[in-house]
This record gives structure tokens, sequence and C-alpha cells, in this order.
């Protein structure tokens, strides 16, 4: 503990000295600046600007790059808030009520919750990393595909609770969003499936178009269109700040989401998405009040923003006490290590710790940086909303272009962005949600992939879920869950259409 | 008919394309033991194509197709076409260009704005975006034929 | 929906237009490189490609006096990156990055009966610049000490034994296919989402043995938590001198690098192609570029001309052949 301490001493006089200060500065404005465009988050951020760090010093390089992440994820949720925009698929949930709130003309409350939730889930999640990181990295490890398989069949669930109306009509949008998942190169067989000789479908439906098209895009189509067009909101200085209500129902879901998203997040693989649905379903199933998610809930943006935010930093646990790439983003912060030299493994804390705490340091540091850059420019981007509609939507359209194509250079990204939109429209006209689908689009391949590897581990036999432990332990509480439910429904006489939408889940689980 | 039966009906309907297709395309759907490449495919386009018989069958609307409000759709063709010129035009004319004949088109044309302003907006807009982020941070856009 | 001001932005759109076409004509004869070469790396940021093209490109620049920008077109394992270029003019100045999946993706289409995405033969070879053995990693806590034991171990438990790869007909996959038919044996694949996970997988403990380039392993082989058996090269890695090649022990077909190459479209004027080759063989001896492959821990093995050529088409028939025997997996079954 103490010693941990004195080596946070010494992270902090390498974040703190001015050069690297200003590095992580640096870093923190222009992932604020990529995070804004649509669809550009924390990954796609490092990734596109990884080159630029390539001439720099290895703890230089690393700090800037930990900005550049941690701006991706604050500016994700400003588009999200204020234009219905996802900046990833993290914070799609963020989409449906912070909008809301934002049309009720508190978009300025919204965004100064989501700034401070993600502050503390940013800070605290850190403190986790570094008093927690060796013995859960250790456990992080236990989680093979069966383990996955159990908690992505938790994911499953989410999707049950996560409608605001029609059960079975959510239920057929995540049935729809599952199958979308299909699309692609199937990774254990090698066979293409609905590809239709697009090469560049291999890798299936992105998320990210997908999440931008059927928000995004879709708000535009149905508002731009209106006869009268939306008006315009002005903020009015006053009402920039979360009233005393507000913050008393934020407090607690982001404490929540905090926890929730750390949890979630130190698992390998990519289960950090699915952290904001989760957050988001748990709060609506404590609320005292569920039937105001939707319209804008307060603890609907507060869990979810909170919860992205710590599951980012939860995946660096595996990566900074074993050196194993567990995730996506771990995995190009890797990348960045190795083309400065320094060669990630277990041995990193020992051999570099300057690098290592510093690293550690500039979170924080980060973290501060961007709560000074944020709160005082939630005036400036509240005041976005003045800009008269006919001006707006086509820069929001340049936006959500450039964002789509800038992640993978694939002009296919912005077609299929555009077609869901199209149906997002539509979808929207026949009183459809959205969400399910890009939450079944994103557990679809995970849960496909994870069964069939287990089923290859233990050559065919299902008893592999039950014989390990973790797996078996997840399994036996979603069961709980589901029977739990099941006899709450019973118990209040609940129409049979619920029930009939459960078994109808049973069948594709 | 109304919205919730013709959208169920049109997602049974897709589930079972689904499946026809993926019977087509010869996709093996393998065992039980060893599922194939089908096999997900097939079981969600089931549990899809139940979904949508149910929405169809429980069909809770009022309003019909007609009504469902699509009075913008002059609109939404107006604009989904601007988006699909920039989505051909994009690696053939570069960002720049496409961008800001896209932006014009739709302050000029779509919402009638006067020429002065669309033109300085496209200009500014496509202009700026391209310096932001091609120029300062380095993520690449498409430069057309003649390095524009 | 027009007005008088849209046309007058019609008329002005068209004029601009045209007189941005003046200049191109008079683009055409000039001396090479005269304009930015484009080097695509197939993957994303962070990856083998990207990684080794990044200071491809910038010694490159130098040399050629003359920008060169690394561009990831990713998707589909590479092969829309590959397509790309394969389909793009044979002017020289878009240049592709492959790794050896460029000769696996072709056949793999094959056995699918799919119209290829691209062949082989679009390509006109310029550089090969590193070649990495990948070498065979077991958990510590295995029995197996010795390639041989895992070998027997593997014939007298056909299909018990796992492992991890980067995805069917990947670079790890095809790895363990050839040592698998050398050696006669017959071993459990479980495929992950890419190299990252597979490498998860086996430290993690979920399979049992992993195919794996030298420089992700190493820092795991130093503390002790996976022990190499042996490599696949004509030659000892130099990072672990111990470790023998299948090779020595006997298994002449396991055989198999991860390497890294700069090709043009086929169809680029051979002086063009003579420029680059002379100017790719200039930036490998860059002091910055050897540094930089250094800290990538990748040893730098240039083969230009009629030599690359070679090595290209022996490692493309002996991967083609892997393919061919891999089949579809699920008629198998």
């Amino acid at each position: 503990m103490l010693e941990t301490l004195g080596n946070l001493g010494l992270g902090f006089s390498v974040a703190l000295s001015p050069p690297i200060l200003m590095y992580a500065f640096a870093g923190c404005v222009v992932g604020t600046l990529v995070g804004v465009l649509p669809g550009v988050g924390p990954l796609a951020g490092i990734s596109l600007l990884l080159p630029a760090t390539f001439g720099l010093d290895a703890t230089r390089a690393i700090v800037m790059l930990a900005g550049i992440y941690y701006g991706a994820m604050y500016g994700g949720s400003t588009t999200s808030i204020l234009m219905r925009i996802p900046g990833e698929a993290a914070s799609v949930m963020t989409c449906i009520d912070g909008y809301a709130m934002a049309r009720k003309g508190r978009g300025g409350a919204a965004l100064a919750i989501s700034a401070v939730g993600s502050y503390v889930a940013g800070t605290v999640s850190v403190l986790g990393l570094m008093f927690l990181a060796p013995p859960l990295a250790e456990f992080a490890l236990r989680f093979g595909p069966p383990e996955y398989l159990a908690l992505l069949l938790f994911g499953l669930l989410v999707l049950a609770y996560m409608s605001a109306g029609s059960m079975v009509k959510s239920l057929a949008m995540a049935a729809f969003g599952l199958l979308l998942g299909m699309v692609g190169i199937d990774q254990m067989s090698g066979y293409f499936r609905f590809a239709y000789g697009f090469v560049e479908l291999g890798d299936g439906l992105g998320v990210v178009p997908v999440a931008v098209g059927l928000f995004g895009v879709a708000e535009i189509l149905a508002t731009a269109g209106k006869a009268t067009p939306p008006a315009v909101i002005r903020p009015r200085l006053r009402e920039l700040l979360p009233s005393r209500q507000e913050w008393r129902e934020s407090a607690a879901p982001i404490g929540r989401g905090t926890v929730l998203g750390f949890a979630i997040g130190i698992l390998p693989g990519s289960a950090h998405i699915i952290s904001s649905f989760v957050s988001y379903v748990v709060e609506k199933r404590l609320s005292r009040h569920p039937e105001r998610f939707g319209q804008g809930a307060v603890a609907g943006v507060a869990g979810p923003e909170s919860a992205n935010n710590s599951a980012t930093s939860g995946a660096f646990v595996p990566m900074l006490a074993l050196g194993v790439p567990s995730g996506p983003i771990p995995a190009v912060m890797l990348a960045a290590m190795m083309v400065h030299g320094v060669s990630p493994g277990p041995m990193l804390i020992q051999q570099q710790p300057e690098l290592f705490w510093g690293f550690i340091a500039s979170m924080y540091v980060g973290n501060v940086v961007l709560l000074i850059l944020n709160l005082p420019l939630v005036g400036v981007f509240v005041n976005i909303l003045r800009v008269p509609y006919p001006y707006l939507y086509p820069a929001i359209l340049v936006f959500c272009i450039l964002g789509v194509y800038a992640v993978n250079g694939s002009v296919v990204d912005v077609w299929i962005m555009l077609a869901m939109g199209l149906l997002g429209w539509v979808l929207r006209k026949l009183d459809f949600e959205t969400a399910p689908i890009v939450l079944g689009l994103v557990l679809a391949p995970m849960i496909e992939l994870s069964l069939r590897q287990s089923l290859a581990m233990s050559d065919g036999r299902y008893a592999i879920f039950v014989q390990r432990p973790i797996s078996a332990v997840l399994l036996a509480m979603g069961l709980g869950l589901v029977l739990l439910n099941l006899y709450s429904f019973v118990r209040r006489g609940l129409d049979w259409r619920a029930r009939l939408a459960l078994a109808d889940k049973g069948e594709e689980a | 008919m109304r919205t919730d039966r013709a959208s169920g009906v049109v997602l049974a309907l897709l589930a079972a394309a689904v499946l026809e297709e993926s019977w087509r395309l010869g996709l093996p759907l393998g065992t039980l033991a060893t599922p194939g490449p089908a096999y997900m495919p097939a079981v969600l386009a089931g549990g899809l194509l139940v979904a949508g018989v149910l929405v169809a069958a429980l069909s809770r609307s009022t309003v019909t197709l007609g009504e469902a409000g699509w009075s913008e759709w002059r609109h939404t063709v107006a604009i989904l076409a601007t988006c699909a010129f920039v989505a051909l035009g994009l690696e053939r004319l570069g960002y720049r260009l496409t961008m800001a004949l896209a932006c014009a088109v739709l302050l000029g044309a779509v919402e009638r704005r006067r020429l002065l302003p669309t033109l300085l907006f496209a200009a500014g807009l496509a202009g700026g975006t391209y310096f932001v982020f091609d120029t300062i941070l380095r993520v690449q856009l498409p430069r057309g034929p003649f390095g524009f | 929906m027009t007005s008088r001001g849209t046309r007058g932005a019609f008329r002005l759109a068209v004029l601009v237009i045209l007189l941005a076409l003046v200049p191109l004509a008079a683009h055409a004869q000039e001396a090479y490189p005269s304009r930015p070469i484009t080097l695509v790396a197939p993957f994303p940021p962070g990856g083998v490609a990207d990684l080794t093209a990044r200071p491809v490109a910038a010694a490159m620049e130098k040399v050629l006096k003359n920008p060169v920008a690394v561009v990831n077109k990713t998707g589909a394992a590479g092969a829309v990156g590959m397509q790309f270029v394969a389909t793009s003019k044979p002017d020289g100045y878009t240049l592709l990055l492959a790794l050896s999946s460029i000769s696996i993706i072709p056949e793999a289409d094959k056995i699918f009966d799919r119209t290829p995405a691209f062949t082989v033969d679009q390509f006109a070879p310029i550089a090969l610049i590193s070649a990495d053995p990948t070498i065979l990693v077991v958990p510590a806590d295995k029995p197996w000490k010795t390639a041989k034991e895992f070998i027997e171990d593997a014939r007298k438990r056909p299909g018990q034994i796992s492992y991890s790869s980067s995805g069917i007909y990947g670079t790890l996959h095809m790895a363990m296919e050839l040592l698998s038919h050398s050696a006669g044996i017959k071993l459990r694949h479980v495929p992950h989402a890419g190299a990252g996970p597979a490498l998860t997988a086996i430290l993690g403990g979920h399979v049992e043995a992993l195919a794996s380039g030298p420089a992700v392993v190493l820092p795991h082989i130093r503390s002790g938590k996976l022990r190499p058996l042996a490599g696949w090269g004509d030659k000892r890695v130099a990072a672990l001198p111990e470790v023998p090649t299948f090779k020595e022990l006997g298994y002449p077909d396991a055989e198999f690098y991860i390497w890294a190459g700069v090709f043009a479209p086929r169809g680029t004027p051979e002086p063009v192609l003579a420029k680059l080759r002379a100017a790719t063989r200039a930036a490998v001896a860059e002091p910055e570029f050897k540094a930089a492959m250094d800290k990538l821990q990748t040893p730098i093995a240039l083969k230009q001309g009629d030599e690359f050529q070679r090595f290209f088409d022996t490692d493309a028939k002996r991967l083609a052949e892997g393919v061919r025997k891999v089949g579809r997996v699920e008629d198998k079954k």
C-alpha cells in the first residue's frame, strides 16, 4: 500500500512535469475534437491518432494517448446528448435520455452530469486499477469462451428489459439486430455469410455505422422535413448547471455505474460495450419512476456514462498487470508501447516504473484536465442548439459521414449508415425502438463465437458450461433471475403476452 | 392495414427470407454439438419469425400505414439522395469538393437559402473540417483527382 | 425545388469542376515520383503490418524525397486492402504492405468456390522486409518439455490437445496445420478473433498450445508463463537460440514465416519498379529504420528481385497446399 503510494508519487512527478503535462493536455484536446465526430469513440480515436505519436519518446507518447483516449470518451457523450448521435456503441443509451433532456432545455445539465459522472468513474476506476490490478487480472484471464457465453446470456436478458413500450416489439427488434450480427465471414468455418460479393462485409456490419444511422441520421430525416422547424433552444446561464434535485438523482447511478462498469470492463474481449446497456437497465429496474426513462431521466444519463468510462479503464487491468492485449483498446496501447521499444508484459512495472506509474498518474491528470476543459465548454456546446436547423443538420450530416468514413476508410460503411438511417426513420414511424437492434448487433457475433469455441474446446459436450465453476455460477444466477421474474409475472397476473415473449426469449438463448 | 400488423408481417417475411437464403447459399447447418455457419442464423431467424408473427397477431396499434405520418418524405428522399451522392463521390471527387457540393445542394436547393450564405457555408464547412481533421490531426481523408 | 439561387450554385459548381480538370492533362508525363505515394496497410493501426509500414514509409520518403503516406484499409482479414491495391492504377503511386496472408486468402476463396477478391499474380513483388518464423509455445504448467514430447503425446491422443489461432485460415492456423501434416498428428483447433485474443486464451489456460510470432510471446516466455518448444524457421530465432527448429527435428515441411513485403500492382512499368526496388533497399539501410525494427524486435530480412519472387512463390505454393489440405472444415464432420 505504502509502496504503491510512493510509486504513485513517482508517477505524479513524471505526469506533472511541464512538458509531460503539456502532452497530456494536448492529448485531451485532440481526443475531445476527434471524439466529437460521430462514431469516433476512444478505440477509433487512438487508432487514428496513434501514428501521430510515433515521433515522440515513449512516456510522452503513452501519456498523450491516454489523454486522447479519455478525451474521445468525453467527446462522445456530447453529440449523443445534443444531437442524438452516438459517439460510439457505448453511448447509444445516452442518446435516449440525454437527447430527451436536451429537447426539454436541460442539455447543459445532461452534459454537466455526464462530465462529472465520467470524472468520478474515471478517477475511481484508476484507483481500482492501481490497487486491485494484480489479483483481478489473474481472475479476468480465467474468463474463457464458456464463461463469456454465460455472461453474454445475461446480456440477452438485458435486451428483454430494455423496452419502454411493447415488449414483443422490442424483442422483435432484438432478434433483428442479432440477425444483422450474422453478416460476414464465419470465424469458425471461413464461410462468407450474406455478404453478396462485398469483401467489405467480411467483418460484418460495423456497430458504428449502424448506431449512427439508426439514431443520428434517422433523427435528421424525421426532423428536417417538419413543416415547422424544431424550436431553437436558447439556454440561459442559470439553466446550464444541474439543479440540486438533478444532482441528487444522479449520485447513486454514478456510483453504481462506476462499480458495474469496472467489473465488466476487466473481462477480456469487447465486454465493455455492454456495460452501458447493463447500467441503463439496472437503473431502470431500481428507479422509483421507471416510466421517466426515455423521457429524459437523469439516471439514464448518469449511470451509462459512468459505466462506459470506468469499463474502458477496467480494460487496462489485464494489460498493465500481465501485459495481455485483453481487448481492442489495450491492444492498440500495447502496440504503441512496442513502437517505442517498451516491451509490454508482466515485467513492465519493474523494468519501466516511471513509464508505468507516469501512465497511471496521467490518467488522473487527464481526468482533471478534461473536467476543467469540459465544464466551461458545456456553455459553448449547448449554444450549438441555437444554430437554425437548416444550417445545423447539413453540418451534422457532414460530421456523421466524416466520422463513419474515417474509422475504416470505407465508403461501404457510409452506405450502411445511410441504409440504417432510412430504416431507423421508418421504424420510428411504426413505433419501434432501435436501441435493441444495436445491442443485438453487438452481442450476436460474441455469443456465436463463444458458444462454438466452447464446443470446440469440449469436443461438442455441453457439460463444459456447468463443469467450469465461473460459468456454472453465472448460468445459475441467470436462471434464478429468469425464474424470479417469471414468478413475479405470474403473481402479478400480468398479461400472457409478456410470458409468451419470455418463452420466445428462452428459445433464442 | 394497421402499422403493427404490417410490420409484423414484414419481419416474419424477412425471417423466412433469411432461412431460405442460408439454405440457398449452401451454408451447412451443423449439428447441436458442432454448430455450423448456418446454425445461429437459423435459430435467430426462427426467433424473428415468432416475434414477427406475435407483433402482427397482438397488434395494438390504431394507426393505419398511410396515417403513420409520412408527410416529410420529400425532404427525406432529398437528404438521402444528397448523402448517396456523397458516398459515390467521396473517393472519386475527393472529400472537400464532394462535401462542399452536398452542402450547397442541401442548403441551396433543399432548404432554399440565399446563394451567398449557402456558398460560404458549404465552402467553409468542407474546407474547415478537412483542415482540422486531415491537415492537423492526420485523419486521412480522400483527395480528388485534382489533388483537392 | 429550384430557385434562382440554386441554379446559380449549380452553374458555379460545374464551372469549378471544369476549371479543376484543366491541370490534370498536364500531369501525365512527369518523372516518377512527382506526387505523394500511398502505402496501403490492410490491417488496423497497431498491427504488425501497420507497425512495419510506418518506418518503411518514413525511410522511403527520405530516399525518394517525396511524401509516402500509410493508409489503413482494413476489413475481411486484410482482403479489403489487398483487393484495393490489386485493382488500383499500376502507376507506382499505390503500394501495398502485405503479410503472409496475401497467399492464403485467394486459396481460401477457391475452397469455397468464391470469385477470389484478388489473386497473387495481380501483384509485382518489390521487396521482402522481414520474415519471422512462428514458434510453438505451451503454458509452462503443461508436462511437455520438448517438441518431441508434445508431438508424441498428440499422436497418442489425436484431436485432444487444443490450440488457439487468429482465425480459420489465418496465419497462426496455417502454421499449426503445416506442422500437423508434417508430423502426422491431429490437434483441436479453437479459432479466435485475432492474434491478441489467441494469446489471451493460452495465457488464461483455455487452450494448450499456440503458434505465434516471437516478438509477441517473448515477454511471456521470459516471465515464465509460456514455454517455447520449437520454431518453424530454417534457422533458430536469434532471441531464442536454445529453441530448435522443426526442420532440425525432422519435420522439413513445417516451415512457416510471418513475413512482411512491399508490393505494387502488376503492370507497373519496369523503370518505376526498379526505382522502388532501389528506394526500399536504401530505406532498410537507414539507421532510423533499423532502430524502429529493433524496437519491434523484428529482424530485417531484405530480399528483392528474383530472390523475393522465388521466396514468394515457394511460400505461396506451400500455403496453397496447406489450405487445400484443411479444406472446408464443416465437410469433414
